[in-house]
């Protein structure tokens, strides 16, 4: 009648393992895209587009970092592509105003924290669902952004601005930024009290109020960290090319939301990690390259991740239907 | 030193005292009994001790201290810890994490896993549950399992106090046992207990020291040795339990429902029965020993892998809740809150819900029809409802609630009403009307197949008592057969045939 | 939903604080502009509004049985490419083409619907990847190409007038009463809000939960396709990224118009009223003289706004 597994000699990895099927799913799809797709097109492996699928898609794995925190915590932010947008303008505006760089790739950071903190603070103690409010701040932002710049393109960037156009240890900046943060941030949710705090709000409200954690503070913590992210995000966006198009990058909070969703994040909150997000948004950036070498019309693109991305959400619930 | 002493404490909610003043005490390696009814006041005194609610008047007293406990985490603080009935554990996280969440974290709030892993596994092996992995999410685990991490969180938070409420409630038959063993350690090892059961045999076997309380009163403390299961009950309900069920001469009709060979394994394993009209058939059994799972499965809620169901002598499918409204069958579920009503709609939505099709004027709803059939149900089942039928249901008192969720079925007209814990968390005056309109159920003709958990009431409500473990059939008992040995006996026959194989 | 109680009620409520509201707004904004509050405009208005009209009305059935669909748009362009297609490319009679594409739009609803109830995937999960899926079908099948010259007779949906008044007009004032009948005066609206209120109770009350869920994402499916269809008439061409973003507009209707995110709350009428609100804050203010983009940020600051004070109220009044 007990239902435990009997410890196995499988020892450490395998146990590591146990509960992570899901980035399992997504790293081996990774690995067989790039098998099967090198071999059609050998180009697929050269650095240029190596650069292009771990490097140009690192914000969005920067961004998915903040987001997992909020979805494990039992939140949802659908406004985070309209705040990359704004400080990524935010950053571009102060670069030609001719600001210090430290402080014009500083501002976006400290602005996301700020906006964040007060987003978490009215969803923590005004009570108001964290869906409503971050669609009423997409609104805002999103409206605002076009009302302030007019919608015009930010050109003539000072050329110290470029930040993710430069190399670190000889890797692109993006790609180590990415890394880093991404390896901190799950190293940090799983030996800090704060990380596992979230964990914990997310898993049972009730429980966590129990023995002391406050709900209230948790969310306003996280929140404000999920804006710091976006900023950094912001910064990799909006250096990496040549002009800011001063509008919300279309979508970018749905491909955020999906990657941390297919990287193994519970939108029911408690369970998932940072790593699992990073590798879906690489995986998106596989597929989407891979299409390309392998002369797949790019119209079908969206409706091949769309078919994938519904794919493993079934997957997923037969997965844990298996396991009950 | 006495770890935990509470000295005339009372508490009242919006005018009423659930709680009059009262005083407790658990002394040091000592299993101390807190026994009632539901409604007597007993969850109103845990929730003090355990720091929930703050009393009205009186004191808490720690080793001989005064304290005030302005949260679960002071009391905790303080030594003391309670075991909630409905586990406050985190699903998703491991066991370990589960055990160490509210402890000390190091620089930086750093954790030291290593070190938690260590920690849980030699709490665990203190509580001769090794088997447990420190590392397994704890949404892996069974209801028993979950609850040994909380006793090993609160060893390691160091509880001087442990508060047990109703810790066997919801555990399958070969737990309990187990259950009992380990509480017998930590008495040994020097924590006071405040065990709180329903399962007398159980408290017999435990406590050291009994506590009644009756309809918010403190009653008697005494030495548990040489108590009877009787002496309890007689202290408990103030009455003999003949005097407390006045049932009625039964008038049992023909057959209406027979079971043949019913099964869903591993809840549910060839269970066969008939119900006549007119009868009450008392479904007894330990929770978790299936009761429920036949209720669903005649209710359509769940299919069998196996077995017959004849209604009328005539073999029927009962392939949804629909189809069993259809035929007749009716259900009131034992979880009130989350299954019998919606408590954010008025009584007479609620009412109607199961027979929206009576208040149908061509494709529309009528209002006056729902209106009147919300003031009916209010009128027959003296359901006190201030606001009448517009009365939010959520806002009505448990029995009240309870009258509502029959009121519903009984509109769908049916030929076999299923009711599920009918007064649990109910108080006595509404449980003594609720048990009256079953009697004049029956009398009308209507067959009721009933789940209890209180072997009181189902000795005394029963025209038949049919005893179910381990999901098999252990006895079927006459009311006249029906002592409670021999149904206590049935209710844990499978048991003691697993412990002697 | 509930019969009201006592004439106070019925003027705090959610729907008359809505309406002073709109009336206020319309005063502001007629004394703004003289052009404002004249028939003519305001009938346009209507026309602009009635896609995501159509839409706002499935989506407070949605939303009030505790659910979400982020499909809509996705569908409404992937209905809007079928039409083109298969008028043009499959050579359908262009009515046969419209109904076909309607189909469609119906069978992707239920598909949301199936995979939420059979699958018990979270509403947001399964139409947020339906959203992506049904976009890139929309994508995959047009090629990105567009489709033009459609016969006159078919710009009498989106341009056309019936009796005097815009066709949108009329579809939407019909299919806005159909709607808000079956919702507050049928078994199958008070399914809707007592899903919504506690599923496992009206499963226990053997309310068909699994049907109803399956009709309200399929009525989805509809109203958005039937949007697409709309939209293809009113501008005269095809493309597949039409509809992107209506998700978010209704479900910002829905919620301004009183429907609780959390499910079991919400009427049409508030839908609509907020609805109103939204399109002539729109408008009116681009009148005025205020750029498009700023009455975004107004609609998001009265979304927070109308939440927050919500909530307060339901304080005050829980005291």
């Amino acid at each position: 009648m007990t239902a435990i597994p009997h410890r196995s000699s499988q020892g450490r990895i395998g146990r590591a393992l146990v509960g992570h099927g899901q980035v399992l799913v997504v790293l081996g799809a990774i690995i067989a895209l790039f098998i099967g797709v090198s071999f059609v097109n050998a180009r697929f492996l050269s650095p240029a587009n190596l650069t292009t699928i771990f490097s140009g898609n690192a914000y969005i794995a920067v961004a998915a970092i903040g987001m997992t925190m909020v979805i494990i915590t039992g939140h949802i932010d659908v406004s985070v592509g309209a705040l990359i947008g704004v400080l990524a303008t935010v950053a571009g505006t102060l670069a030609v105003a001719g600001w210090p760089m430290w402080l014009v790739w500083l501002a976006p950071l400290v602005i996301g924290v700020a906006v964040n903190a007060a987003a978490g603070w009215l969803v923590a103690y005004a009570h108001i669902p964290s869906i409503v409010l971050t669609l009423g701040l997409l609104s805002i932002l999103k409206g605002g952004l076009i009302v302030v710049t007019g919608g015009e393109w930010i050109t003539d960037l000072p050329p110290g601005f470029f930040l993710a156009q430069r190399d670190v240890f000889g890797l692109p900046l993006p790609l180590v930024v990415m890394t880093v943060l991404t390896l901190a941030a799950a190293w940090w949710m799983a030996h800090f009290r704060f990380g596992r705090t979230i964990y914990a709000v997310g898993s049972n409200l009730e429980a966590a109020r129990a023995i002391g954690i406050s709900v209230e503070r948790t969310t306003v913590g996280v929140f404000a960290l999920h804006g710091l992210f976006a900023g950094i995000s912001a910064v990799l966006f909006a250096t990496q090319l040549t002009t800011i198009q001063s509008t919300v990058p279309p979508n970018l909070e749905l491909v955020i939301i999906t990657a941390c969703v297919i990287g193994g994040v519970s939108i029911l909150g408690g369970v998932g990690t940072v790593i699992g997000a990073a590798l879906a948004t690489i995986f998106f950036a596989t597929i989407t390259s891979a299409m390309i070498f392998t002369n797949v019309s790019a119209y079908w693109l969206r409706a091949v991740i769309g078919g994938l991305i519904l794919i493993t959400v079934l997957a997923d619930v037969a997965r844990r239907r298996g396991q009950a | 030193m006495i770890p935990l002493r509470v000295t005339d404490v009372s508490k009242s909610y919006g005018g009423v005292q659930a709680l009059k003043p009262t005083s407790f005490d658990v002394r040091a390696g000592e299993i101390h009994a807190l026994l009632g009814e539901n409604g007597a006041g007993k969850s109103t005194l845990i929730r003090i001790m355990s720091g929930l609610i703050a009393p009205d008047s009186g004191a808490i007293e720690i080793d001989g201290e005064i304290v005030h406990f302005r949260s679960p985490r002071d009391a905790t603080r303080h030594g003391v810890v309670t075991v909630h009935q409905e586990l406050l554990l985190f699903p998703d996280l491991s066991i370990a994490e589960n055990i160490c969440m509210a402890d000390d974290a190091g620089p930086f709030g750093h954790i030291d896993r290593d070190a938690q892993v260590r920690k849980a596994r030699q709490l665990l092996a203190e509580l001769d549950s090794a088997d447990l992995d420190p590392e397994m999410p704890v949404r892996h685990l069974s209801v028993a399992q979950r609850q040994r991490v909380e006793i090993a969180r609160a060893l390691g938070r160091q509880a001087k106090v442990l508060i047990m409420d109703e810790p066997t409630a919801s555990l399958a038959d070969a737990d309990v046992a187990r259950l009992v063993a380990i509480v017998q350690r930590l008495r040994g090892r020097g924590v006071g207990i405040v065990y709180v059961s329903h399962k007398l045999s159980e408290v017999r076997l435990l406590a050291d020291r009994v506590t009644v309380l009756r309809d918010g009163r403190f009653v008697d403390t005494r030495e548990a040795k040489g108590m009877t299961e009787a002496d309890m009950i007689a202290l408990m309900v103030g009455r003999s339990i003949s005097e407390l069920y006045p049932k009625g001469e039964s008038r049992i009709g023909a057959e209406v429902l027979r079971v043949d060979g019913l099964t869903l394994a591993p809840r549910v394993r060839n269970i066969s029965f008939t119900l006549r009209a007119g009868e009450i058939l008392g479904l007894a059994g330990l929770v978790g020993a299936g009761r429920t799972e036949v209720a669903r499965l005649l209710f359509g809620l769940d299919r069998p892998s196996s077995g017959r169901i004849f209604l009328d002598g005539r073999e029927v499918s009962v392939s949804s809740p629909e189809a069993a409204v259809a035929l007749g069958i009716a259900y009131v579920p034992e979880d009130r809150g989350a299954q019998g009503l919606v408590k954010t709609m008025p009584v007479s939505a609620n009412v109607t819900m199961a027979s929206l099709g009576q208040l149908l004027r061509g494709p529309f709803l009528s209002r006056s029809t729902e209106y009147a059939a919300g003031a009916e149900a209010i009128r027959r089942l003296g359901i006190r409802a201030p606001r009448g039928p517009q009365h939010l249901a959520g806002k009505l008192s448990g029995g009240n609630q309870q009258k509502v969720v029959i009121a519903k079925w009984l509109r769908t007209a049916p030929r076999v009403l299923i009711l599920d814990e009918p007064t649990r968390g109910v108080d006595v005056g509404a449980k003594a009307e609720i048990h009256a309109l079953m009697g004049d159920l029956t009398r009308q003709g209507l067959a009721i197949l009933m789940i209890s958990s209180e072997l009181p009431e189902v000795l005394g409500m029963s025209d038949r008592v049919l005893v179910v473990s381990q999901g098999r059939m252990t006895g079927l008992f006459e009311r006249a057969d029906a002592t409670p040995e021999r149904v206590g006996a049935a209710m844990v026959a499978e048991m003691q045939e697993a412990t002697a194989s | 939903m509930s019969p009201t109680s006592g004439r106070l009620n019925l003027l705090l409520s959610h729907e008359a604080m809505l309406a002073i509201l709109l009336a206020v707004t319309l005063l502001i904004l007629s004394l703004l502009s003289d052009s404002f509050f004249s028939t003519a405009n305001l009938l346009n208005q209507v026309r602009l509004t009635a896609e995501i009209g159509l839409i706002t009305l499935a989506m407070t059935l949605v939303i009030i049985t505790g659910g979400i669909d982020l499909s809509v748009g996705s569908i409404a362009g992937l209905s809007a490419i079928m039409l083109g297609l298969l008028w043009q490319k499959a050579g359908l009679p262009l009515p046969l083409a419209a109904v076909t594409s309607l189909g469609i739009a119906v069978l992707a609803g239920l598909g949301n619907g199936v995979i939420i109830t059979r699958f018990r995937v979270p509403p947001l999960i399964a139409t947020l990847a339906t959203m992506a899926f049904y976009r890139g079908l929309a994508e995959g099948f047009s090629q990105s190409r567009s489709v033009r010259g459609y016969p006159e007779g078919f710009y009498i949906l989106g341009q056309g007038e019936v009796l005097g008044l815009p066709t949108q007009v009329w579809i939407l004032i019909v299919a806005a009463v159909l709607v808000g009948t079956a919702l507050s005066a049928t078994a199958f609206g008070r399914t809707v809000f007592a899903i919504g209120a506690n599923e496992t109770a009206a499963r226990f009350s053997s309310l068909p939960v699994d049907r109803v869920k399956l009709i309200v994402y399929g009525l989805s499916g509809f109203m958005s396709g039937l949007s697409g269809l709309l939209l293809v008439s009113r501008v005269t061409t095809t493309r597949s990224d039409m509809g992107m973003g209506w998700e978010l507009d209704a479900i910002t209707a829905v919620v301004l118009g009183g429907a609780s995110i959390f499910g079991g709350r919400g009427t049409v009428l508030g839908s609509v009223l907020a609805l109103a609100l939204i399109q002539c804050l729109k408008s009116g203010l681009s009148l005025a003289g205020v750029k498009a983009d700023g009455t975004i940020v107004l609609i998001g600051l009265f979304l927070i706004g109308a939440v927050l004070l919500g909530n307060l109220m339901d304080r005050i009044a829980a005291r």
